[in-house]
């Protein structure tokens, strides 16, 4: 393997997350974009995918945020796939590593879907045991990013912002405030989108996840929000955005899209629109 | 058993067999109904796996047509969900499983295809290995050579195939329609290699006797007992699998019976 320089630590800056369609005008035209997040999940072989992102990792910082660990899963995360987490981690050595408030594997099945965890005191101890676990294993702190969810269970007593602050105070690990997901959660089950915002620690968050999601409408009118990631973010979640940027500071703020990927254009557009809203802002906490 | 693993096993269970339906009491039900709720997670898992082997079988996508492939890939999935987060790794069950599939029956290449295509895809995705050099073989004491094993490159795959499969997949992956008529279906069986060179995912067919004579070097038969009945070109193939980059070590295995 290549000796490899660190890649930087992530700017409190607009990033974009890089898709495979993207791989080659990245590594060739160097657009100007502050930093950049990939799923560790697509470079766990080698060939092709890995080639681009050794190239791409000289010229940007990178963030790995993982799919795969299943961290609220009840049997523990799966070995295998934390030790090709580990490998990748420590070739790419990223500014920083994030995950999921979620399950997506029990029994050896994996079904590559964030599924959601009911709120007890019983998951939250799960959650943090495996928290701990792979933060021990990659020798850092992770961030864990709150879900979109489309159910509650009846069985839930911890309200979700409590339980991300929860876990942020017993494991130590970093808060990805997704502002798309909590709109999407809160639209779905009728919470107030501020409130979960201000009850987040400030000193925890430190990225932000931006992206598009899609209002499916039923017949007979009722609907759901569908965290897609297929579209811009629409002008509520921009609005909460701000919000959010006045209550945390300057933080790393990413634009994500997965489903009909957009020319690169696209993307550099939104996330020029995230940096002005976080100039508006002259906190810079990471300089605190 | 503790509450969470009970929850997330049915949770499971009823993602991947809709009539289970132990999870439904679990969850509130206000404005849209547990089973409602539920199908949108059925649905996003369903189509993020489907698109995942659409990326691995493009060909067999085109043979079929996008709505057979979708309701292939869907009994596929519950019957072998992945086992693991890394996708590059799912769908190699695809190819026994078309072959017992009742609706594929009228196309009986239709699962060499997929073994094909889920060999470029292994070959692509095979982590990186430096493959071995002459260099390093021309260290090697010739006392040495008879107990000499190789070991392939982990790209490389040796497939045996009833039909012409590489063909197949070439014509229809490039929208080819000449090339699709040419295809003879009783050109087979066939054997081939499939590795990821220098230049990228590349397949060769092989002579039956060169087939079996790579097959067995793969394999990591000492060199002496391959050469007793090797075929008379053994010395050029051996050294076409170095040059294409097909072979990765060796080892030397003195004092075992050859």
């Amino acid at each position: 393997m290549a000796h490899l320089v660190p890649t930087g630590p992530i700017p409190a800056s607009a990033g974009i997350g890089l898709r495979f369609p993207h791989h080659r005008v990245v590594a060739e035209d160097k657009p100007a974009i502050a930093w950049l997040e990939v799923h560790p999940e697509n470079y766990m072989g080698g060939g092709k995918p890995l080639e681009y992102l050794d190239a791409i990792r000289r010229s940007y910082p990178i963030s790995l945020h993982g799919v795969g660990l299943s961290l609220g899963s009840a049997d523990g995360v799966d070995e295998r796939h934390l030790a090709r987490l580990q490998r990748l981690v420590e070739r790419v050595e990223p500014g920083l590593v994030s995950e999921h408030l979620s399950w997506s594997a029990i029994g050896g099945s994996h079904l590559a879907d964030l599924l959601p965890l009911p709120y007890t005191e019983e998951a939250l101890g799960g959650l943090c045991r495996n928290i701990e676990l792979v933060q021990e294993r990659l020798k850092r702190t992770i961030l864990v990013e709150n879900p979109s969810t489309y159910l509650r269970y009846r069985h839930s007593t911890i309200p979700e912002w409590e339980f991300m602050a929860a876990v942020a105070a017993h494991t130590g690990c970093g808060i990805l405030c997704d502002v798309n997901n909590i709109y999407v959660s809160a639209c779905n089950h009728g919470f107030d989108a501020l409130r979960y915002l201000h009850a987040l620690p400030r000193e925890a968050v430190g990225e932000i996840h931006l992206a598009g999601h899609t209002l499916r409408k039923f017949d007979d009118g009722r609907s759901i929000r569908i965290d897609d990631h297929g579209s811009r973010v629409c002008p509520d979640v921009w609005s909460l955005y701000a919000q959010a940027v006045e209550h945390f500071g300057r933080v790393p703020t990413l634009i994500e899209w997965d489903t009909d990927v957009p020319p690169i254009t696209v993307l550099l557009e939104e996330a020029e629109r995230a940096e002005g809203i976080l100039d508006a802002e002259l906190v810079d906490v990471s300089a605190a | 058993m503790s509450a969470l693993l009970e929850l997330q096993q049915a949770f499971v269970a009823s993602l991947l067999c809709e009539a289970d339906r132990a999870v439904h009491d679990r969850i509130i039900g206000d404005g849209l109904a547990a089973a409602e709720r539920l199908r949108i997670y059925r649905n996003t898992f369903i189509s993020t796996l489907t698109a995942a082997l659409r990326m691995t079988y493009p060909a067999v996508d085109r043979l079929v047509g996008r709505e057979f492939f979708d309701a292939a890939a869907e009994q596929l999935i519950h019957a072998h969900p992945p086992s693991s987060a890394y996708l590059n790794e799912y769908g190699e069950a695809f190819a026994d499983f078309l072959a017992a599939f009742e609706p594929a029956r009228t196309l009986p290449y239709l699962p060499d295809v997929a073994r094909f295509e889920w060999a470029l895809s292994a070959a692509a995705n095979a982590s990186d290995v430096p493959p071995l050099t002459a260099e390093a073989l021309a260290t090697i004491d010739p006392a040495h050579h008879a107990a000499l094993r190789f070991e392939p490159h982990p790209s490389v795959r040796v497939l045996a195939l009833d039909y012409p499969a590489d063909q197949i997949a070439d014509a229809v992956t490039s929208g080819n329609q000449a090339a699709m008529a040419e295809v003879d279906l009783s050109n087979g069986p066939l054997g081939l290699v499939v590795h990821r060179g220098a230049n990228g995912v590349e397949s060769q067919r092989l002579t039956p006797e060169a087939f079996i004579f790579v097959s067995r070097l793969c394999a990591g038969e000492p060199l002496a007992r391959l050469l007793q009945d090797a075929p008379t070109d053994a010395p050029a193939v051996i050294a076409e699998q170095l040059t294409k980059g097909r072979l990765a070590a060796f080892r030397i295995q003195q004092g075992k019976s050859l």
